[in-house]
């Protein structure tokens, strides 16, 4: 074993114990703690992989900014009310027989990828945040996806801005 | 430098979105479940990045880049709706908000 | 950025841009005048339209093979702007009536309509899974925009979750797309499937996660649960804009789909798709049935309809008719939106501001107090069931004829059969309306009556000459 191996196995490890946690968890705000250790986990992950760039991403957007407001969504709604009752509901059993059924069925697949074993030769020389940023803006490559992106957060802005200043208004 | 198999990757992107999966079938908090999305999401954009680089392109770290983005919009619009309803209703229990029943 | 991209585009940036004027032009309308942002989100839709038009025929690929502008997306374009306009012209009334005016409501709609008309000319997975969360996340916002009422936000949130749910799955099949080809755009994908260098078995995988998480949105069983709750919640405007454009748009990104980037798996999966089909129209027929509320029953019946469209896809076993199956099936989308249409915009007549009159029972004796408009739901409902002389009998016609085709005897059998079903609580509605004594009191407000009025009138007379509409569908080819 490799000491990247060892650190793989190490975060695969803190990913899943910590996403086991998110979904079983009682209390919401654990809940989302458990999601940021899983979120820096892949991010951790993304940085083994070369992708330094989306690390950083990971960690600015993910951790910085969605799990933020999940923990300020949960401090919003959790009155004492919330955190009793049953945590699950009533069809769980089959639930979790599906998703075993689901997962099996994705593992078959993949183990017969011919690519299964292959070891991740390493990306092409050079900056790589340079050449995400140029296929960004590159009217070949990802310039069209990027200003829809553009767009769908104006969309998501206006969506969000009306709902939260209704909600106050009451 | 590389010495993880990618398999190893895509294995525990399939384990994660199982796990998310799972919690979104299971769980009965509005939160808990979109948190469970967002595991979802995140198992995706590993498997991307590990096979964009099993398949030496960045193509596949853009495409993350881009689910970033519609992740942190829909976040947006979902903590949204979901602090307004626990305004109206007191509670986020998808099994108790259950005005709409046949 | 050269000329041949902007012009594939050219409605959609028009339409963007509008829309974000729009929001600022907003700002300086007064609070009791929002009719004026009414007619200028209008005006732009009516103006896209216009420039879509103008493309009838050409074939431009833009942005690397990213989008595409053909005759299939043309027509869908113009059917989902048709689409908006009704939107807004059976919204006009209504949301003032209710409360909930604000100059919000028609630029996420018009937002809406920028994804779904992007979701029809994708090329490219990327910009497919852009499209479809852009027009999901102003449909979250619209389901839930009245804000007093614990049922709309109630809807919104459940289409939130559900929506976001789906979108996971489309990532993730996405993802072991890209794994398998190496490659997101449909072209790529397809040679790469073509020439044996795609792992079949990954991509078969990754196809099926796609088609879960479309099946969300269109609301095929077993991916139907929260749809009626949706349907019945969400203010009934935006109900019948959810109904139409996101099953267009759904439906029409499916099709793509399958038949440019899968082309060789959705000959595999034909089987698949046609007991999904099957199931659809069963579960929907037979639950619409039970229901009182007619927005419920409405919901169950877009349910069945998206079965019915979903038959289209068993056709694609047979590649020679895959272009058969693609008109026949948006010439069925016309139908339904023209008729859904027509159907939303009496149930709103007959709404009133505390969400009372929407039970079937509250239809009784609008044949006596309201002849035209019985007569206008009558021609609906027997649209619906696919009984002459309307436009949902032509579209049913077309739809079981290249089934049939295809050799699916079984499906085309099942169709009939739930249809036959279907006719038991359409034509109650139309018993209800004549044979049953009451008072119905209905709100009479121009731009509604004129939508029941013209889709009255378009479903007839379109069934009477179908053959320039259906024309018009055959040339709609991928390219």
């Amino acid at each position: 074993m490799t000491t990247m191996q060892v650190l793989f196995l190490f975060f695969a490890a803190i990913i899943l114990g910590s996403a086991i946690k998110v979904v079983t968890t009682k209390k919401m705000i654990h809940a989302a703690f458990w999601l940021v250790v899983a979120l820096f986990g892949i991010a951790a992950l993304y940085a083994m992989l070369n992708a330094g760039f989306l690390a950083m991403v990971q960690i600015v957007v993910y951790v910085g900014a969605i799990a933020i407001l999940f923990i300020f969504a949960v401090m919003l709604t959790r009155k004492e009310l919330l955190d009793k009752g049953a945590a699950l509901n009533n069809n769980k059993t089959i639930a979790a027989l599906i998703s075993l059924v689901f997962f099996g069925g994705l593992l078959l697949l993949l183990t017969n990828w011919s690519g299964f074993t292959k070891m991740a030769p390493d990306l092409p020389e050079g900056d790589m945040v340079a050449k995400l940023g140029e296929a960004l803006v590159t009217p070949n490559a990802y310039l069209l996806p990027f200003e829809v992106a553009s767009v769908l957060l104006l969309a998501a802005l206006i969506g969000a801005v009306y709902v939260a200043n209704e909600a106050r208004s009451e | 430098m590389n010495a993880v198999p990618v398999n190893y990757y895509i294995i525990l992107s399939a384990i994660l979105f199982t796990i998310g999966a799972l919690g979104v079938l299971i769980r009965r908090n509005a939160l808990v479940i979109f948190m469970s999305i967002e595991l979802m999401l995140n198992a995706a954009n590993l498997a991307l990045v590990a096979f964009s680089s099993a398949n030496a392109q960045l193509d596949g770290q853009i495409f993350v880049f881009f689910i970033m983005t519609v992740a942190a919009a829909e976040v947006a619009v979902g903590l949204a709706l979901i602090v307004a309803v626990f305004r109206t209703k007191k509670s986020i229990d998808v099994d108790q908000i259950n005005v709409l029943k046949g | 950025m050269n000329q041949a991209d902007f012009y594939s585009l050219l409605p959609i940036i028009v339409l963007t841009t509008w829309s974000a004027l729009l929001l600022i032009v907003d700002l300086f309308i007064d609070d009791k005048k929002k009719g004026i942002t009414a007619v200028l989100a209008a005006a732009g839709l009516a103006l896209t339209m216009g420039l879509t038009l103008s493309q009838t025929g050409q074939t431009v690929i833009g942005f690397n093979g990213m989008v595409i502008l053909d005759g299939f997306s043309t027509f869908v374009n113009t059917l989902l702007l048709f689409s908006g306009l009704m939107a807004i012209s059976v919204a006009y009334g209504y949301i003032k009536r209710r409360g909930i005016e604000r100059g919000e409501y028609y630029s996420l709609i018009l937002f809406s309509i920028v994804g779904m008309m992007l979701m029809a000319q994708a090329r490219d997975l990327i910009v497919v899974f852009i499209a479809l969360e852009m027009l999901s996340i102003p449909l979250y916002v619209l389901a839930a925009i009245d804000n007093s009422n614990a049922k709309s936000e109630e809807a919104g949130i459940k289409y939130f979750l559900l929506g976001a749910f789906s979108g996971g799955f489309v990532v993730y099949g996405v993802a072991l797309v890209f794994g398998a080809t190496g490659s997101t755009a449909f072209a790529e994908i397809a040679a790469s499937i073509a020439t044996g260098n795609a792992e079949t078995l990954l991509v078969l995988a990754g196809a099926a996660l796609i088609l879960v998480g479309f099946g969300f949105k269109v609301g095929a069983v077993p991916f139907q649960m929260w749809t009626p709750d949706v349907y019945e919640g969400a203010p009934t405007s935006v109900t019948a804009f959810m109904a139409a454009g996101a099953k267009i748009a759904g439906f029409s990104a499916l099709m793509r789909v399958f038949a440019t980037a899968f082309p060789d798996i959705a000959v595999d999966i034909a089987p698949v798709l046609a007991v999904i089909a099957a199931l659809t129209m069963i579960v929907g027929n037979v639950a619409a049935i039970a229901q009182k509320n007619i927005k419920r029953m409405l919901a169950y019946s877009s349910i069945a309809h998206a079965g019915y469209i979903l038959m289209a896809f068993a056709a694609f076993a047979n590649p020679a008719l895959r272009d058969d199956a693609i008109s026949a099936g948006i010439f069925y989308l016309v139908a339904y939106a023209i008729t859904s249409f027509g159907t939303w915009a009496i149930v709103i007549s007959l709404e009133k501001e505390d969400g009372k009159g929407l039970a079937i029972e509250d239809y009784a004796g609008l044949g006596r107090t309201k002849p035209l408009m019985a007569a206008a739901m009558t021609i609906f409902m027997l649209s619906l069931t696919g009984i002459p002389p309307t436009l949902g009998l032509i579209g049913k016609l077309y739809l079981f004829r290249v089934v049939v085709e295809a050799q699916f005897m079984w499906l085309a059998l099942i169709g009939i059969l739930t249809s036959l079903i279907s006719a038991y609580y359409y034509l109650r509605v139309i018993v209800i309306m004549y044979m049953k004594e009451g008072e119905p009191e209905t709100v009479s407000e121009s731009w509604l009556t004129f939508t029941w009025g013209a889709m009255a009138v378009l479903t007839v007379v379109l069934s009477l000459i179908p053959a320039s509409l259906f024309a018009w569908a055959s040339g709609a080819l991928m390219k």
